[in-house]
């Protein structure tokens, strides 16, 4: 465990050090927050029930894709930083072991995602008492509170899964950044359909997003943690 | 029993092959404690693969190692708690500081007080007044020390170096052969992988040269007198002809004569360097100068090599 931290806080010591990661970081979830305002101070004026919902469902894409998307910038660095450093190696030679190695790197990852995501949703919500002067029914719900705090982990660590595969294979941090963005889509889908649908998210919906998640990132991750072994990243990696 | 206690890295049959390649084939070796010991041979020998098998990173294809009476493959986590590895590009965090790339790795080994141990190492390898400067800033001589102090914060039994001075100048080269001199210690084993063969020369007790298979193992000087004899080199103010077939001494192995100058094989000059001196006057010879050939550790790198790929 002591290992796991230590490797948690160089990662972010570093990672405090790479404008790419901390403009990312900073912006992306201000941005989404803003994004998200800008649906919910819209649709509460909107009668018509369907646009409300469409524009309410928007808003709250914009926290899952949050925490999709802030580790990958963490995760591709964190691996492809040591393989253009040439550190692998010295760490690999500590007693830490594989599995201590690979959940110290994922976590770096998934502990900011879901902070900043959770964070930024606090902000919203506060955001959206001072607009509106309450916060619409529709978004402080059951489906809501499930999306925020259940979905958004699983879709982190979806994500760190992916990224870390791809990682393990480029040489360029854009390239390894570019390709987990696109790798972690498919998991986006089902919300893409929630704000096509003229009905709530509803806790079925996050139900079955949930269960889809967990299967996809059970497989990613047993891949990922099959890549990650001293042996695979001294003779296989790139 | 007290060949075991002495021994700190012992290999049977070591074997690593990637593919049809064999990076390293049967390698039968014995380090003992305390010793400098250089494993020589050319770029793509296998040197960083024996490293790392030794190492506890990767696995052998077949054969057993031992390295402080832990077994590679079973012990690896225990091995590599005790053994600290200098790869071949120093590999260090180039946005941390100097202080944070070693804390960190003194947190990694677990050491008991891993702030007062980074700062005795900052301060014995001179780098404590850089330590909040990035690494990246450093130069190549210092990343090196900080890489070398890295591969030593935990107080390793051996210490594997893997080519410490590549790519240096020869200003920073010196001072990590240097450090490396300073490093020896009775209860610290040093396995320093290189092609230079100057520094092997130089800096180890026993060297084992190698490509793809062991070559030959051994102190350099006994290596060299086991394959070129001890030989004396006489210059002469003139030529003799038939000096050489007439000097007739029994210890005399072999003599040659290149004009002026006499090359003699002896087995023991220390003694038979004054006779064979004294019979070269009764013979009438003019003696400018005596002197022994030296052969360089190059020169017995170069010929084994040619053996090699001769006999493959």
């Amino acid at each position: 465990m002591q290992r796991i931290k230590v490797i948690v806080f160089k990662e972010w010591r570093e990672s405090l050090r790479n404008k790419m990661i901390l403009l990312g970081a900073i912006f992306l979830p201000l941005v989404m927050v803003g994004a998200s305002l800008v649906m919910v101070y819209q649709g509460r004026a909107i009668e018509v029930p369907g646009a409300q919902v469409a524009l309410f469902n928007t808003a709250l894409m914009y926290f899952l894709i949050m925490p999709a998307i802030i580790p990958v910038a963490i995760a591709a660095y964190s691996i492809i930083g040591e393989k253009e450093q040439a550190s692998m190696e010295p760490l690999l030679a500590t007693p830490i072991s594989d599995s201590e190695l690979f959940l110290g790197k994922a976590l770096a990852s998934v502990i900011p995602a879901i902070g900043l995501t959770w964070a930024s949703f606090g902000l919203f919500l506060g955001v959206c008492i001072l607009l509106v002067g309450e916060i619409p029914p529709h978004v402080l719900n059951p489906p809501w509170i499930a999306v925020i705090f259940g979905i958004s982990p699983l879709l982190s660590l979806f994500s760190v899964g992916v990224t870390l595969l791809v990682s393990s294979r480029a040489t360029d941090a854009r390239a390894a950044y570019q390709f987990s963005t696109f790798g972690i889509l498919p998991a986006l889908i089902p919300l893409i359909v929630y704000t096509s649908k003229k009905t709530l998210v509803n806790l079925w919906l996050v139900g079955v997003e949930g269960v889809l998640l967990i299967v996809a990132s059970v497989i990613v991750l047993y891949f990922a943690i099959k890549v990650f072994s001293r042996e695979q990243i001294l003779t296989r990696w790139k | 029993m007290k060949q075991e206690q002495c021994s700190v890295i012992q290999t049977e049959h070591l074997t690593r092959n990637f593919g049809a390649i064999a990076a390293m084939n049967d390698l039968d070796l014995e380090v003992n404690k305390g010793e400098v010991f250089g494993f020589l041979g050319p770029n793509g020998a296998g040197k960083t693969t024996t490293v790392r098998m030794l190492s506890g990173l990767i696995a052998p294809t077949s054969g057993k190692a031992t390295i402080v009476g832990l077994e590679i493959g079973r012990d690896n986590r225990a091995i590599r708690e005790r053994v600290g590895v200098l790869t071949e590009t120093p590999g260090l965090y180039k946005r941390l500081s100097v202080v944070d790339n070693l804390l960190f790795f003194a947190k990694l080994y677990a050491v008991r007080d891993p702030e007062r141990q980074t700062e005795q190492y900052l301060r014995l390898f001179e780098l404590w007044n850089r330590r909040d400067d990035l690494a990246g800033t450093l130069s190549k001589g210092m990343r090196q020390k900080l890489a070398i102090a890295r591969a030593l914060i935990h107080e390793p039994q051996v210490l594997f170096l893997d080519e410490p001075t590549a790519g240096l100048d020869p200003e920073a080269a010196l001072m990590v052969r240097k450090l490396i001199e300073t490093l020896r210690t009775k209860e610290r084993t040093i396995f320093l992988c290189t092609h230079n063969l100057d520094e092997a020369d130089r800096l180890c007790d026993r060297v084992a040269l190698f490509k793809g298979r062991l070559l030959a193992v051994g102190d350099p000087r006994e290596l060299k007198e086991r394959l070129y004899g001890r030989r004396t080199v006489i210059h002469l103010a003139e030529a003799h002809a038939g000096l050489e077939d007439a000097i007739k001494l029994p210890f005399i192995k072999k003599v040659e004569r290149m004009d002026n100058t006499l090359v003699i094989s002896l087995s023991n000059p220390e003694k038979e360097n004054p006779l064979l001196v004294n019979r070269l006057v009764e013979l009438g010879a003019e003696i400018q100068f005596v002197k022994e050939l030296r052969v360089s550790l190059e020169d017995l790198y170069l010929d084994l090599m040619e053996e090699n790929d001769a006999t493959d």
